[in-house]
């Protein structure tokens, strides 16, 4: 750009170069076009008003000023963090039950032996009601309920349901339990 | 212009005020991580007024900026074990912030509070530059946000950049035709 070029700029040009100029990155990056701004701010008035709103726009936008927080906020984020340690303690202890349960059904089985029994009686029972549904065979007797192994089944079952419930919340993105639509559960 | 001068010297005094209480906040979160209640609730006074003031900018609405405040500390306190306590607090913070604000527009619901002005809160507190307050309203949040943690959060260019994943250059792109759009909208106001 030469100096008779950069002096005769258009109002939409001194513009755009407004922001670069009223921080000094112009003056630094391109100095023919600084002064070809400065010239123009000299004899437009438009685009002197223009400078003086962008001049004071940093300080304006530093003294905005917001409403003081309520006093509630700082309480529901530490009713809200305190429910959230108990649900992370909570997901800890319920491990002990599981294991529990657990460890009981592999000893009622008695161990690896007893779970592939159990599971070779389930399949067996399975193929009989398959046979009996094509019509190639008679229906399976119904096996005798194991009462224990039942009961500690559905507990564990129970348990690791509810624990898993509690995992999800405590997943980021989960549901917080945080915000005033919460607190006023 | 002893206006001017009296508003220099009171930013200058906010940004000594800043800095002190970002050296507080370090501290603060340094004992927090390791898991001392108190110290986070302390934390939590201390960043409440910028954080619930960002927020109020952002969202222009007394109780969304609760909410949204809210759930910026309770992240803070989900994710204060993954902070590294020899590296600044505050440009980790107003990243972790800036981001939930864009998940928090993101999944936010429009409710019909947003179409009315928040009268509640201009009469708490009256508004003293309510053209520059509707013109940022106006503004896309995509460069609104910057404008916020540069000027009202007070954080520098680099840091804004890191906060958002940008490069300085491209916040600085950003900053300039936010600043521009506003004096375009204050200056539509004016006519």
């Amino acid at each position: 750009m030469t100096a008779s070029e950069s002096r005769s700029l258009a109002c939409s040009r001194v513009r755009v170069l407004l922001e670069p100029y009223s921080d000094g990155e112009l003056a630094r990056e391109d100095r023919l076009q600084y002064e070809a701004v400065r010239e123009h701010l000299g004899g437009c008035s438009d685009c002197r008003l223009q400078h003086e709103q962008a001049i004071s726009l940093p300080f304006r936008l530093r003294a905005l000023s917001s409403p003081p927080p309520p006093g509630s906020l700082v309480a529901g984020v530490m009713r809200t963090i305190a429910s959230t340690r108990l649900a992370s303690r909570r997901a800890w202890t319920l491990l002990v039950p599981e294991a529990v349960l657990a460890a009981f059904i592999l000893w009622y089985l008695s161990g690896l032996e007893g779970i592939t029994s159990v599971a070779s009686g389930i399949v067996g029972d399975l193929l009989g009601l398959a046979g009996w549904s094509s019509g190639s065979g008679s229906l399976p007797s119904i096996p005798h309920a194991d009462v224990p192994l039942l009961l500690a089944l559905i507990a564990l079952t129970a348990i690791a349901g509810y624990h898993l419930s509690i995992l999800i919340r405590l997943a980021p993105g989960g549901r917080t339990g945080s915000g005033r639509h919460a607190a006023s559960e | 212009m002893q206006a001017e001068v009296a508003l220099d010297a009171r930013l200058v005094g906010d940004l000594a005020a800043v800095e002190a209480q970002a050296s507080t906040a370090a501290q603060l979160a340094r004992q927090a991580t390791g898991g001392d209640l108190d110290a986070f609730e302390e934390l939590i006074r201390c960043l409440q007024r910028r954080v619930y003031g960002f927020a109020y900018q952002h969202l222009r609405d007394s109780s969304e900026a609760h909410d949204l405040a809210q759930e910026i500390f309770v992240k803070l306190y989900r994710n204060l074990g993954r902070y590294d306590s020899t590296r600044p607090f505050e440009p980790w913070f107003w990243k972790l912030a800036a981001n939930t604000t864009i998940n928090y527009r993101r999944k936010r619901i429009p409710m019909p509070a947003e179409l009315s002005d928040d009268s509640a809160g201009e009469t708490q507190n009256p508004q003293h530059d309510p053209a520059l307050l509707e013109a940022l309203g106006q503004l896309d949040p995509a460069y609104r946000l910057p404008i916020l943690l540069h000027y009202y959060a007070d954080l520098s260019l680099e840091q804004v950049g890191h906060s958002l994943d940008l490069s300085v250059a491209a916040v600085k792109s950003r900053l300039h035709r936010a600043r521009a759009q506003l004096r375009n909208a204050l200056a539509e106001m004016d006519e």
